[in-house]
């Protein structure tokens, strides 16, 4: 089985590292100029435990709360920010004995999708680092792809765990919306917002899933407990299953002048053609290009909004940057206009207009309706098929000075569709499927949500088939 | 004459073992930050996890005022900055409140009278800040804390009326056991909705906030109505402001003109997925609610025949009505249990300055006593005094009567043994009976009384001296 | 388009202000947007569809009434962040109501 965790298991198991020594070399094979980390911790710690991961080093995208341990979303607002508390998902890890080398560079605050608008700087793509690795979690997804952990956490409210794994040419899996608890998570959009994993490979995402996943009494939209284990459930049989990908968007008859999407999109075709070998059924199905041209819109209303109610308490007065002034409003007002950045900004004065009692019917009441549009008709695609499989990304990851995070008039359903998984809570994948101009590309399944296990088997079926060649 | 039209906003702590949404303490004390969680500072990451307690004892008020409940659980935000808020909104309830379109009914000298309810909703309550003369400092041992919104509709018209209300209501809070509604301690707090009219239209709403207790209610209604009535007959037009009103000079001030209206960018709170409100649940909770005020009032005065006075004594502290009903339980007569309430019971505990636990005396124990009266086994003057000294000895009472003999002797073999032996003794008062002096009985009583220390049937006594003495 | 002196309220109610330049690229960013979501409104018979929050209905518990003690933190953690202390709270200039 390809499983970058069971190998260095092994080593563990028979003595020939240890968990401080796999500490150590995380640190030293580290590429600085990557720019992965925000925090990199200096001291080995590690809690005894009988799991898979115990003694497996890992790091924490930096918007999950580590008590003791600095966490500041990249922004300037939290950049003294010490948390007195743990999130669920790292006192998980902590317990199983995973072994924590840092906190991750992101998008600051997780509202973007570049890994260009932290603050500490632009994260680049460990495959080639004229390019970027987008984001949010752009660290998580760099330091997998770096090789130096076998896994990371990152979270995705839109994109932001497997887009950068698509780019970065590693596995990035969001399970089902609640399926891993939130608190402690700095929210963006609470109702999109999820914790995820990267790994190298998919067995690695399920037995990292396996631990991280669970009821938690800390988040009522977590789910309940069952008896699956994502890991068993690998090699079921996957004949007879059934995947579809919406056709227009897919089809290359509607793309002209861009070579390297074209490339993509015949490489997709080839993939599809070597999955039903594996006895599983694909076909195209036609989606309503109106719901599908409303999906980026609809994610920035209702992101924006979210995320500019849930900013609300970073003002400085009881935790984060301090402002300075003779009032109170005067110290709130300079804490938060000096620690965010101009973007932050700009996305929640969008948010609040579209809140703002005249707007929100016609804004984030039609935004959220769009969104049920979209979710019901998935959920009825799902009672035919197992799972939607398309190209993660138009595209490579794009160079430098190409990207900017401005909102612009062109965009592609090809660059959006992974937010259908956000919407609608739904298990999605995201897997190395080739490469294109010397960069990683890779497709994307989602399934019915709860349906983690489904999601994981498929995907790891596929990824045998695949056979991607690292830049190794 | 102008008509008035008052409407008001009540508050009310619930009392609950933990916070609305967080398991730290709901508890009153001067000890600054003891019981905050990371929920209760709004830190980042946190989640909001509803308390049961909190949502049954909403609903049960929301019942007592008979207003329709809705169909689940679910809250919305209320966004807006203030250093009392740490998450920068307040969790609340607008698009599903835990009541509607209820009715209070109040009893006025004269007349009675439906209070309509618009609203009840169930929130959390802010941080406290302590204001010092350059400075305030916050503590958070409050935010978080349950609380009820009650919104009436404006259908108030007197003062009078109001502080009726908010009476009544008290007691619907402490009669349903949800608060101790304490306006001393802030549990209760008002705000309070005014305006003055000519015609059918509602004039111009002057608010004041939190007032806190009834008799400044009613102060500031009055000085309002004062106000409003001389600005209007000098022609002036009254502005749409909230005044603060200063309970020691009793009059109310302009704090700010209502410009234009805070939008609080209302939306459903996405960390709280709705929960189903079954009708086992809500009916569990109506078969706690204990008979109101007003309805036992009417079954005093009417199926029980008490006077007005004795059953407004009775319902003013739902412990006292709740005892007396036990005692009626118990098989006492309504008017005399009523007569023993009112008199050893009360009486004693103004003297001993305690409630009905304090008092040792459970209806159960002067039910029994009672019994004794009225078996002419004691009498009822040895009976108080066996009460008044078993609260004190805190002693059962018929632990007293017991061990010390004190049941009244009504054997008539004992009784006439003891006439006799009077009789002899003083043969020169039996010869002035045979002179026809018939009132000297009452000195073979007074002795008789004197041997028993009191305890012989003063019935019996009298009826065998009559006899005996006839024999001589 | 949308006139930067209401962008500029709009900011300052949340509690924050941005320069020039900055009003300028979000006025461009609104006409972009705005339009986008124009097109949501469009959809046929939009008005008769419920707004969803929650991506999918599951059963939900309430939490039992209990002090749940390794939540609660001690006073010092509560101030560990906080820049102004005092009287074992946090001190912020008086707040005029």
């Amino acid at each position: 089985m390809q499983s970058e965790i069971l190998k260095l298991r092994k080593q563990l198991d028979e003595n020939k590292t240890t968990g401080e020594e796999l500490f150590k070399q995380v640190i030293t094979k580290n590429d600085k100029e990557i720019n992965a980390f925000v925090t990199i911790l200096d001291k080995y710690m590690h809690r005894n435990s009988k799991t898979l991961i115990d003694n497996i080093p890992y790091a924490l995208k930096d918007n999950i709360s580590t008590r003791g341990i600095l966490t500041t979303a990249c922004s300037n607002i939290l950049k003294d920010y010490v948390p007195v508390y743990d999130a669920t998902v790292y006192k998980k890890l902590k317990e199983a004995g995973a072994v924590l080398v840092g906190k991750t560079s992101m998008d600051e605050l997780a509202m973007g999708g570049t890994g260009i608008t932290g603050n500490n700087g632009v994260v680049k793509n460990p495959w080639n680092k004229n390019r970027l690795i987008g984001g949010s979690s752009a660290g998580s997804a760099a330091c997998v792809a770096m090789g130096i952990v076998p896994f990371s956490i990152g979270t995705d409210t839109g994109d932001s765990i497997r887009k950068p794994a698509a780019y970065g040419g590693v596995v990035g899996f969001k399970p089902t919306y609640g399926r891993v608890s939130r608190y402690g998570l700095f929210a963006f959009a609470s109702s999109l917002d999820h914790v995820g994993c990267f790994t190298k490979y998919v067995a690695d995402a399920a037995i990292v899933t396996d631990i991280i996943k669970g009821y938690d009494p800390h988040d009522m939209t977590s789910l309940e407990n069952n008896d699956e284990c994502y890991f068993d459930m690998l090699n079921n049989s996957v004949k007879g299953k059934k995947l579809f990908y919406f056709k227009d968007i897919c089809d290359p008859k509607n793309y002209e002048n861009d070579d390297e999407l074209l490339e993509i999109l015949i490489k997709f075709k080839e993939t599809i053609k070597k999955i039903k070998e594996l006895g599983i059924e694909i076909e195209e199905v036609e989606f309503s290009k109106e719901l599908l041209l409303a999906l980026y819109p609809t994610y920035m209303t209702i992101s924006c909004a979210e995320a500019t109610s849930n900013n609300s308490n970073l003002t400085g007065i009881q935790f984060g940057l301090s402002g300075e002034g003779t009032s109170i409003e005067e110290i709130m007002f300079d804490a938060r206009t000096k620690g965010f950045s101009e973007l932050i900004k700009r996305r929640f004065i969008l948010g609040s207009y579209i809140l703002q009692k005249e707007n929100q019917e016609k804004l984030f009441k039609n935004a959220q309706r769009v969104r049920r549009l979209i979710v019901d008709k998935m959920n009825e695609l799902f009672e035919k098929y197992d799972g939607l499989i398309m190209p993660s990304s138009g595209s490579i990851a794009p160079l430098f000075e190409d990207s900017n995070d401005k909102l612009s008039d062109k965009y592609l359903i090809l660059e959006n569709h992974l937010v259908i998984g956000n919407f609608g809570g739904f298990p999605s994948i995201s897997i190395p499927s080739g490469i294109v101009n010397k960069m990683p590309i890779s497709i994307n399944i989602t399934g019915r949500a709860k349906e983690d296990g489904l999601v994981l088997n498929l995907a790891y079926k596929i990824e045998q088939i695949l056979k991607f060649e690292r830049g190794e | 004459m102008r008509k008035v039209v008052i409407g008001l906003e009540v508050h009310c702590e619930l009392k609950t073992l933990t916070k609305n949404f967080s398991s730290s303490k709901n508890e009153y004390t001067n000890i600054p930050n003891i019981h905050v969680t990371p929920v209760d500072l709004g830190l980042p990451g946190i989640l909001p996890v509803v308390n049961i307690e909190a949502v049954k004892k909403a609903l049960k008020v929301a019942m007592a005022l008979n207003c329709t409940n809705p169909d689940e659980v679910l809250f919305d935000r209320k966004n807006y900055y203030y250093p009392d808020l740490p998450k920068g909104y307040q969790i609340t309830q607008v698009t599903k409140p835990m009541g509607k379109n209820g009715y209070l009914k109040i009893i006025m000298p004269d007349y009675e009278k439906d209070i309509l309810i618009h609203q009840l909703h169930l929130e959390e309550d802010t941080a406290s800040l302590d204001h010092y003369s350059t400075y305030s400092l916050i503590d958070y041992n409050r935010a978080g804390i349950p609380l009820i919104e009650i919104v009436t509709e404006p259908c108030i018209a007197t003062a009078d009326e109001a502080v009726k209300f908010l009476e009544t209501l008290r007691d619907v809070f402490i009669y349903c056991g949800v608060s101790e509604a304490d306006s001393k301690k802030g549990q209760m707090r008002c705000d309070v909705n005014i305006s003055l009219t000519d015609n059918d239209q509602l004039g111009t709403k002057v608010e004041m906030k939190n007032i806190n207790s009834f008799s400044s209610v009613k102060e500031a209604i009055e000085y309002e109505i004062k106000r409003q009535n001389e600005a209007l007959d000098k022609g002036k037009k009254i502005i749409q402001e909230t005044r603060r009103f200063d309970a020691e000079e009793l009059k109310t001030y302009s704090m700010r003109e209502k410009v234009d209206a805070v939008d609080y960018k209302y939306f459903i709170e996405p960390n709280i997925p709705p929960v189903k409100l079954t009708k086992e649940f809500l009916s569990d909770i109506r078969k706690e609610i204990p008979k109101l005020q007003y309805e036992r009032y009417h079954q005093y005065t009417s199926e029980y025949e008490l006077s007005e006075y004795d059953a407004n004594v009775l319902v003013k502290d739902k412990e006292i009505a709740d005892y007396f009903e036990e005692l009626i339980g118990y098989g006492i007569k309504p008017k005399e249990a009523c007569s023993w309430v009112t008199t050893v019971i009360l009486g004693s505990l103004n003297k001993l300055n305690t409630d009905l636990k304090g008092l040792f005396i459970t209806s159960k124990m002067l039910s029994e006593v009672v019994k004794l009266t009225l078996d002419n086994k004691i009498s009822v003057g040895n009976a108080k005094k066996i009460l008044y000294r078993a609260m004190d000895e805190r002693i059962d009472p018929l632990t007293i009567i017991e061990n010390e003999n004190l049941r009244q002797i009504d054997d008539e073999n004992v009784l006439i043994k003891l006439v006799n032996e009077s009789l002899d003794e003083h043969e020169d008062i039996v010869l002035q009976f045979k002179e026809g002096k018939d009132y000297v009985v009452n000195y073979f009583v007074g002795q008789i009384m004197k041997k028993t220390k009191g305890q012989a049937s003063p019935t019996k006594t009298l009826e065998i001296i009559k006899k005996e003495i006839k024999k001589r | 388009m949308i006139e930067k002196e209401k962008l500029k309220k709009y900011a300052n109610k949340l509690m924050f202000d941005m320069d020039d330049k900055e009003y300028a690229t979000l006025q461009e960013e609104f006409d972009v947007i705005l339009k986008q979501m124009d097109l949501i409104s469009k959809i046929e018979n939009i008005d008769k569809v419920e707004p969803m929050t929650f991506p999918f209905v599951k059963d939900t518990y309430l939490r039992e009434d209990m002090i749940t003690d390794a939540d609660v933190l001690t006073v010092a953690e509560v101030l560990e962040n906080t820049k102004q202390v005092a009287k074992d709270q946090v001190k912020v200039p008086k707040v005029v109501e």
